[in-house]
């Protein structure tokens, strides 16, 4: 009875359509929206990713990874003398000022690594060597650098070019590949020394310890044995990255605002889909009554309807979700807007248009269960 | 396709009847739009007959008509078809029942018009478990013996009404039942076309086993009967043996 059902379905070619038009447009915003909203998300903790480190020692009031409340340069050696900690470093990370060649401003992440060990270092390293920040003057910018700073130059900003970072010069040595940050500031890395030279002069200048935990101790341990030891704030990498996470979700307007779109969709999905079936459902319940007349049980009308809600379910899902995998694609090379999607967001749409279409079909049920057969007798 | 249940009661005059009515009482709504369709009904239909059920409009032929073929419950009285009491039935082993021995023939026909005439005909045997590709052979052959080999894959909608009845007629016969409700089969065909039905439906009655009982308004058909059951404000008023259109004063 199954390939009947679907032609009976398929047959009335306009609610088809409909049916499969309202489920794919909530497929593809469910899923375009979550993927934009958590690749915003990703772009919160692109300090996490861009100077990788097992724990991070901030101020106690520091709640997340874009905040920055300096410390004492002291602080560093009281986090090395902890029980549990293998070796600790300084971190600077502070939005400055670089001069463009026409004259403008532009905001940058100045990032400064332990000079010894460069902890932090970029990611990936595009052109030039790492080693050559230990030069005088020497910085390692990203690529979005090239791409903003490089305006008003004949050529792209490349290696051994130099620019004014608060007035003070600054000469590319290598080039590198770094996450984009939430405000879309180019990431420049130098040493701690040099960053605190660029940087002006405050009482407190270091913004993080970086540290890695001694071989059996856990990161958590150690993280909680230097908040025990030192009275500062230790994060495990993951527990900053929630912790930013939750931040963001907690004091920004950015998840209601693609949770309302998300919503949205949920809710044009289930009204478009469920009035169009149930409305298939309505301008059928002749045949359907005849085929309860001659001898269809509930439960094998209920699996008919069942099987045409999920047949359209699954065109719908994978139209939607198609539909967003080409937007992801063609947004990937620039980067913007940002668009991640996790194997979990393919799967929560599929059980969304699954509830949606079981939602459809339930109307039906429902209606189909009260049916006489005895209506295929009435004029 | 039949089921293997008793053949049905055996009346005074030696018939063996496939529908044994008595005392049939329905109603229909509450309050002051309370309407009693069916005040205590008592009819007889027998094997191997053709029997019609006529009377004017809204006196209960369709009421019963559904009662019989198990399709509308009933409030009282008791309904036997081919041994099954429908009034001690569960509503599940009714519908078991109605897959496996009732063939219905509509007066709009009720083909579903997305399917072809041959899907529309194998709608029974699917119903009844049998395979697809038996299915439409079988709805195939009986398309053939109706008159409209070569027609099965086309869509209901580019069928006369006539072709459209014959293929009702196909779907109500391809899984043997034993008995056959007909609502109204002739009033939406021309004369000569409800002709050639009703001589269909007659020699379907014909065979062993096998009961065909027509509810109609046309009184161009009453020759085709074997008997003529008549009905006033929800009961049986009287019953006519070989009926024909001179038997019935008024227009039913």
């Amino acid at each position: 009875m199954y390939h009947l059902a679907l032609k009976m379905l398929i047959g009335d070619r306009a609610k088809y359509l409909m049916l499969v038009s309202g489920l794919s447009f909530a497929s593809l915003l469910m899923t375009q929206q979550c993927a934009v909203f958590f690749g915003i998300m990703l772009w919160t903790t692109s300090h996490l990713r861009n100077m990788h480190a097992s724990i991070w020692v901030v101020d106690p009031k520091v709640e997340q990874v874009n905040e920055v409340k300096a410390m004492r340069d002291t602080d560093v050696s009281r986090v090395r003398s902890v029980t549990g900690v293998e070796w600790a470093v300084p971190l600077f990370v502070s939005v400055q000022q670089t001069k463009l060649n026409n004259g403008n401003f532009k905001p940058i992440m100045l990032v400064g690594l332990d000079g010894a060990t460069l902890v932090g270092r970029p990611p990936v390293m595009l052109e030039g060597k790492l080693e050559d920040l230990r030069l005088p003057n020497s910085v390692i910018i990203d690529d979005l650098a090239v791409q903003r700073l490089s305006v008003g130059r004949p050529k792209p900003l490349g290696l051994g070019d130099t620019f004014e970072i608060n007035d003070r010069e600054a000469r590319v040595v290598a080039l590198c590949k770094a996450d984009r940050h939430f405000f879309g500031y180019p990431y420049i890395y130098t040493t701690y020394d040099k960053a605190l030279q660029f940087a002006p002069k405050q009482r407190k200048m270091l913004s993080v310890v970086l540290a890695e935990a001694k071989p059996g101790w856990t990161h958590e341990a150690t993280a909680r044995q230097i908040e025990r030891e030192t009275g500062l704030r230790a994060f495990t990498e993951k527990e900053f990255f929630w912790a930013t996470i939750w931040w963001y979700f907690k004091n920004t307007g950015i998840p209601v605002s693609f949770g309302t779109t998300i919503v949205l969709g949920f809710i044009v999905g289930i009204a478009v889909s469920g009035q169009t079936f149930y409305t298939f459902v309505l301008e059928n319940l002749r045949h359907l009554g005849a085929l309860k007349a001659m001898g269809a049980s509930d439960w094998m009308l209920s699996r008919m309807l069942i099987v045409q809600a999920l047949t359209v379910g699954l065109i719908g899902y994978g139209v939607g979700v198609g539909l967003a995998a080409l937007f992801g694609f063609a947004v990937m090379e620039k980067g913007m807007p940002p668009f991640f999607v996790p194997w979990q967001l393919p799967a929560f749409t599929f059980v969304v248009i699954l509830i949606i279409c079981l939602f459809a079909a339930l109307m039906g049920i429902s209606k189909v269960r009260k049916l006489e057969a005895a209506i295929v007798f009435r004029g | 396709m039949p089921n293997g249940s008793t053949s049905g009661i055996i009346n005074g005059n030696g018939h063996t009847l496939a529908v044994h009515v008595r005392n049939v009482t329905k109603t229909f709504g509450t309050g002051e739009a309370r309407t009693q369709a069916l005040k205590g009904v008592d009819f007889d239909a027998r094997q191997g007959e053709l029997l019609l059920i006529v009377g004017p409009s809204g006196c209960g032929k369709t009421t019963l008509l559904s009662a019989i073929a198990g399709t509308l419950e009933f409030d009282s009285g008791e309904i036997d078809v081919y041994g099954t009491a429908l009034h001690q039935a569960r509503a599940k082993d009714i519908t078991l029942f109605r897959r496996r021995n009732v063939g219905f023939i509509f007066q709009q026909f009720n083909l579903i018009p997305t399917l072809s005439v041959i899907e529309n005909v194998s709608v029974p045997l699917l119903i009844n478990g049998m395979k697809r590709r038996a299915a439409e052979q079988k709805a195939a052959d009986l398309l053939e013996q109706v008159g409209l080999k070569g027609r099965g894959r086309e869509r209901p909608g580019n069928l006369s009404g006539g072709q459209q009845q014959r293929v009702a007629i196909a779907r109500a016969l391809v899984h043997e039942p034993r008995l056959l409700i007909c609502d109204e089969p002739t009033s939406a065909l021309d004369k000569d076309t409800g002709a050639k039905i009703m001589e269909t439906l007659r020699d379907v009655a014909r065979k062993p086993d096998r009961c065909v009982i027509v509810v109609t308004h046309d009184n161009r058909v009453f020759k085709y009967a074997d008997r003529m059951t008549e009905m006033e404000d929800g009961r049986v008023s009287r019953v006519h043996e070989a009926p024909n259109e001179a038997t019935l004063k008024g227009d039913h």
